[in-house]
């Protein structure tokens, strides 16, 4: 229990909590800039969290995190335009309701279901986490390779390229990881004799471009797009009525939104999606979905804020990101030179109770923000595109050099953002990419040690219980939607036939 | 017959309506991109051939070169995959906003050789006016304010050097 009180003591320095203060709004005005979101965010944070203390450098970073996933559903709600893709649902009821002139009373919905969705995950966070860390305290190298081998396999369905594409991307992060000198041998990979390629390509440059000056190019095909945003004239509690009609809907969508997070690499994005649906679901008045549906925005709005205590869990216990922005904050953790893993929660044990900690305590920060600040930040929505991302790309270069003081990682920065540009535009997503990256050289490693434990023969790997169980798992990741997908199309006839 | 690509899009409001998947074309890169990946994975295949090999009391476990090869077949597998099952289409024909946008880049890449703090403020200002920025006032905003503030935050508050240049050695003398 001592971690757990010192990590709440750790919250009571006053920088600390300026600090986290400053990120919460920095992260809503983030969430709010249609473009910008969690995982661009905390990408172009990091640079600036170098001369940090890893306690506030990492819970600055998980407070843009959860304030930018809730602050999605501003813009979401007032410009029919998502300000995360978290928030896509969210528009589906939420810009109806702001049409009637209830923008109010949506948002308030939002930020209630956001923040109860918010809790509710980081205290499984605060369960879970330690739990499933004493668990992976007994796996060895070859249970770590599968574990690892299934974080990457669930990348098929990550993002919003196809599992195909996806794999392919992630395929490439791996390889681009295998760049430099080899851990287990020494060997020079890829370097091509340059000094720089000696110790591998950096992944915080990589995500600066693929997440940031990617998402530049993709802005300068949009500048036709007009944004308009609804009046309103100010954020509501929700009624008695709202509440009575949502309660269940925002208590089903934060545990989905938690399930959905824990999942390695699946993040808020496929949260909300299934929280908006089992709210339509279970809806005494699934019509009205589509149309101004309260219960469409707590369940879309809780699942995607659950969501991101979730993806904390697999990244802080296992080392495995839980989502894209998860992805970004385990190279935070590495940069400081922490070693996510079950080891975290012996040797580093207050550390993660500060981050559980600060991660509660952003959720009760944009309640009060989100309640009170609404209304500003929906006109941070309409900073012309042509001024702000100018600025993103100055920040986005600076950042990149600041991490070595290296022109070579603004270059890689450069190139990878032009390279994830074309890659979104033909259907793969950057996110397998970034993931790959960062887990590719462990996957290796962890494949070396486990030949080196099972004296070359990798077939010894089945006999083990855990390593077979995640292997049949990263089957299923792999080849499951397809089978499936195969015998719902063969069934389909007979139903039809039925009807 | 080579198909026509739309006219430019009326401006929307909203991303939903703007969202519509409509597939213009992709003849070209359908065959192009997986041309593109085989070749990098041969070149790649070509590279892992070049490694060290070490002795089996060094190899510790696996080769070099073997982890490598092995994910290079995976790709080729996965491509021949996408080119059978999910090849490659495309929502929208690429704007001259963004093909100049990228042609920014190399300017300011070559302008770096100058100074760093230089090659952004001209960048980020010719990147403004480039997408639409007409006032004077936001443009000098980008152009002179902002690199000076990110120079003087990163360097005061963050202690970062910067690369020496015809600028910042007025700074650091």
């Amino acid at each position: 229990m001592e971690p757990f009180f010192n990590g709440l003591i750790a919250l009571s320095d006053p920088w600390l909590l300026m600090l986290l203060l400053l990120a919460t709004v920095g992260g809503v005005i983030i969430g709010a800039l249609p473009g910008l979101n969690a995982t661009t965010g905390a990408a172009l944070l990091l640079p600036f969290t170098l001369t940090m203390e890893p306690i506030p450098a990492i819970a600055t970073m998980t407070a843009i995190y959860c304030s930018a996933t809730f602050a999605g559903a501003i813009t979401a709600i007032l410009i029919n335009t998502p300000g995360t893709a978290a928030s896509a649902t969210t528009c589906l009821d939420g810009y109806p309701l702001a049409q009637r002139g209830e923008a109010g009373r949506a948002l308030g919905m939002a930020v209630v279901s956001s923040t109860f969705g918010g809790i509710f995950s980081v205290i499984c966070l605060m369960l879970a986490a330690p739990l499933l860390a004493q668990a992976a305290y007994k796996f060895s190298p070859p249970e770590y390779f599968a574990l690892t081998l299934f974080g990457l396999s669930m990348l098929a369905s990550i993002g919003d390229g196809s599992a195909i594409k996806n794999l392919i991307a992630g395929g490439f992060g791996i390889l681009i990881a295998m760049v430099g000198v080899d851990n287990l041998t020494t060997v020079e990979r890829f370097t091509f004799g340059s000094y720089q390629l000696y110790e591998g390509i950096g992944f915080v440059p990589v995500m600066i471009g693929v997440f940031g000056i990617s998402e530049l190019l993709v802005q300068s095909q949009n500048l036709h797009l007009k944004r308009e945003a609804v009046r309103m004239n100010g954020v509501q509690l929700p009624s008695r009525e709202d509440y009575a009609k949502s309660w269940r809907t925002i208590v089903r969508s934060s545990g989905i939104g938690t399930f959905i997070g824990i999942l390695p690499a699946e993040g808020a994005t496929v949260a909300s999606m299934i929280g908006y649906n089992e709210a339509k679901r279970w809806s005494r008045t699934p019509e009205e979905f589509g149309k101004g549906a309260i219960e469409g925005v707590a369940g879309s709005e809780a699942a995607n804020n659950a969501a991101t205590g979730g993806a904390m869990v697999p990244t802080l216990a296992l080392g495995i990101p839980g989502s894209a922005t998860a992805a970004v904050i385990l190279a935070g953790l590495m940069v400081h030179g922490l070693q996510p893993g079950p080891n975290m929660f012996t040797e580093q044990a207050d550390f993660a109770y500060a981050i559980f900690w600060s991660m509660m305590l952003v959720n009760i920060l944009f309640f009060v923000i989100g309640l009170r600040g609404a209304k500003l930040f929906a006109r941070v929505t309409l900073i012309p595109i042509p001024v702000l991302w100018p600025c993103v790309f100055m920040f986005s270069i600076v950042g990149a050099y600041a991490l070595d003081q290296s022109m070579f990682d603004v270059w890689v920065a450069l190139i990878s953002g032009v390279i994830g540009f074309f890659m979104r535009r033909y259907g793969f997503s950057v996110v397998p990419l970034a993931i790959g990256l960062i887990l590719g050289g462990m996957l290796e490693q962890r494949l070396g040690q486990s030949m080196v434990m099972l004296d070359e023969k990798w077939w010894l790997m089945l006999t083990r219980p855990l390593t077979l169980l995640f292997l049949v798992l990263t089957a299923l990741a792999l080849f499951g939607p397809a089978i499936w997908g195969r015998m719902v199309k063969r069934k389909s006839p007979i139903e039809s036939t039925g009807e | 017959m080579r198909r026509a690509f739309p006219p430019h899009p009326v401006p929307k409001t909203g991303w939903i309506m703007s969202n519509k998947p409509e597939y213009i074309s992709g003849r070209l890169e359908r065959w192009l991109i997986p041309a593109l990946i085989f070749g990098f994975c041969g070149g790649a295949f070509w590279l892992t051939t070049t490694f060290k090999k070490m002795p089996p009391i060094l190899k510790r476990g696996i080769q070099p070169s073997d982890f490598p090869q092995l994910l290079i077949a995976l790709l080729v597998l996965l491509t021949i995959f996408m080119v059978l099952k999910d090849p490659i289409r495309i929502k929208e024909r690429l704007q001259n906003k963004t093909t100049g946008t990228i042609f920014l880049f190399a300017i300011f890449a070559a302008l770096t050789s100058i100074d760093l703090f230089l090659a952004l403020g001209i960048a980020a200002g010719a990147l403004a006016a480039f997408w639409g920025e007409r006032r004077g006032h936001v443009l000098a905003i980008i152009t002179v304010v902002m690199p000076i503030a990110i120079f003087l935050l990163f360097d005061q508050v963050f202690e970062i050097r910067f690369p020496r240049g015809l600028l910042t050695n007025l700074w650091y003398g």
